[in-house]
């Protein structure tokens, strides 16, 4: 069901309450004005929908609409991956490389889970929106200058990761000049039945309309009670599950099994800790602990695939003696790569 | 009788905005009041609108007061805005940068206020 030529335009934003009537409006009215924005909310709840019906109603229609996920990548790479390199800027550095910002120009960058870069590069990026959009790619001495509208997205308290010291107060600022807030599903279970016939009619259709099962009025009911902790991405998963399956009555009493288990119990901790490397990944009782606010599915994976990269690096790294040619043939990734790993996953070579 | 000057006032604390409202009513201003970004901004995009000065706070729920600023100064350069901003926050230099035409600091006493409006309609 992914269609990638539909990943640029997006769905309209569906929705009657007064959360969705608001964000609608606010779209309609800044939508022309190119200023920074920042959208706020919770995981599915449509931040990235938000952002395409801006660009869509803006005048940067047709241009490019870039996104990259500050999350997903290690902040060397992501400050590369943004602001580009030079060939030669550093060893493995074969080609001149455009950053995203660059590419957006004219049209949008989507900064994807803000809340998740480093210091330092939002550091650099709040050197970059001071200048009016101006950079200079690693090992450049040009400086490049792009018009690019910059959206942020977060499903972070942004204010608490300030008093945190974990975000820059000047860089919050210049991003928030416009705020677009969604609030999470379960404060709007009035968007939960126009949401389910949008969708059953796109996944029909989909489907080429063949006999399938939808939900009844009481399903729905009772889906308006759930809680939704995944917001409306969880819904289409669940009608999906739904229309593929039939037995809406069945996979309802799933799901709010499903709550019951999920949420915390006091013996949970205990089996936690026979897991030493697992309480490592959801650095428990760290700020990204499930009971934190600001837990993400997203970061504790990115922690785990991290600390499995990192084993498995220094392993083949010690086996080779830290010949570093010979170890990213081993791990079948390009040299250059290798070093980005090295030095991201802060693996130190042992003392001579 | 001259027409009264109108004033657009922007404020989310209610204690400023009703203050603000109350006072430039009775010094005979044509003033207009919202309590966010987008009603301010629904105000200035209004067909008769025609503010002759706007005075807005600069955090602001939905759409800040340097979005007013920036979008007042594109579409109406020639209407004078005035920030006011309160303590501990800093996006005075924004403000600026927007080409606000006064940054004013909270606590600030009215007729200080009403000074600065008196000269900018000049
Ligand atoms: N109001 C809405 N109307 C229609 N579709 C919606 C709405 N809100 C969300 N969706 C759909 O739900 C899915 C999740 O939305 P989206 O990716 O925008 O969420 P997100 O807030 O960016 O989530 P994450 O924090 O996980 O990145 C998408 O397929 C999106 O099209
Ligand atoms: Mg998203």
């Amino acid at each position: 069901m992914n269609n990638p030529s539909k990943s640029k335009s997006g769905p309209p934003i569906v929705g009657v309450s007064k959360n969705i009537e608001r964000v609608r409006e606010l779209i309609e009215h800044v939508a022309s004005t190119g200023l920074n924005t920042v959208v706020f909310g919770e995981s599915g709840v449509g931040k990235e929908v938000v952002a395409q019906n801006l660009y869509q109603k803006s005048p940067r229609l047709g241009k490019p609409f870039i996104k990259i996920n500050c999350a997903a990548l290690p902040e060397g790479l992501l400050e590369s991956e943004l602001f580009g390199y030079e060939r030669g800027a550093f060893t493995g550095a074969e080609q001149r490389k455009k950053g995203k910002f660059q590419l957006a120009h004219s049209g949008v960058l989507l900064l994807d889970e803000i809340g998740d870069m480093s210091l330092p590069l939002q550091a650099k990026l709040l050197h970059v929106l001071q200048s009016g959009g101006e950079f200079s790619p690693l090992g450049s001495e040009k400086d490049v200058k792009a018009d690019t509208w910059v959206i942020a997205a977060t499903n972070h308290d942004l204010k608490k990761d300030i008093e945190e010291g974990r975000f820059r107060e000047d860089l919050y600022y210049r991003l928030n000049i416009i705020k677009i807030y969604l609030s999470p599903l379960r404060e709007r279970p009035e968007d939960i039945p126009p949401l389910i016939d949008f969708y059953i009619k796109e996944y029909a259709s989909m489907l080429n309309n063949r006999h399938i099962e939808k939900p009844g009025a009481k399903v729905i009911d009772r889906l308006c009670t759930y809680s939704w902790p995944g917001n409306v991405r969880e819904l289409q998963n669940v009608l999906k599950r739904m229309l593929v399956l039939g037995d809406c009555g069945q996979i309802v009493e799933e799901l709010f099994n499903s709550e019951r288990i999920v949420s915390p119990t006091s013996g949970a901790d205990d089996k936690l800790n026979h897991h030493a490397s697992l309480s490592k990944i959801l650095d428990l009782g760290g700020k990204n602990s499930p009971e934190n606010q600001s837990f993400s599915l997203k970061t504790a994976k990115k922690n785990a695939v991290e600390m499995v990269e990192r084993e498995i690096i220094s392993h083949v790294l010690g086996k080779t003696d830290w010949n570093r040619s010979k170890a990213s043939k081993i791990l079948k990734i390009s040299y250059k790569t290798l070093l980005y790993k090295i030095s991201d996953l802060n693996i130190i070579p042992p003392e001579k | 009788m001259k027409k009264p000057f109108k004033l657009l006032i922007i404020d989310d604390a209610e204690e400023i905005l009703t203050a603000l409202t109350n006072f430039f009513s009775q010094k005979e201003y044509d003033v207009v009041s919202a309590a966010n970004g987008l009603d301010g901004l629904k105000h200035i995009e209004a067909k008769d609108a025609a503010f002759d000065l706007i005075i807005t706070d600069l955090v602001l729920p939905n759409i800040s007061g340097v979005a007013i600023i920036s979008i007042v100064k594109k579409k109406f350069p020639d209407t004078p805005v005035i920030a006011i901003t309160g303590w501990g926050e800093h996006p005075e230099s924004l403000a600026k940068e927007a080409h606000a035409d006064y940054v004013l600091e909270k606590p600030f006493k009215l007729p200080e206020l009403e000074q600065l409006v008196k000269k900018l309609l000049k």
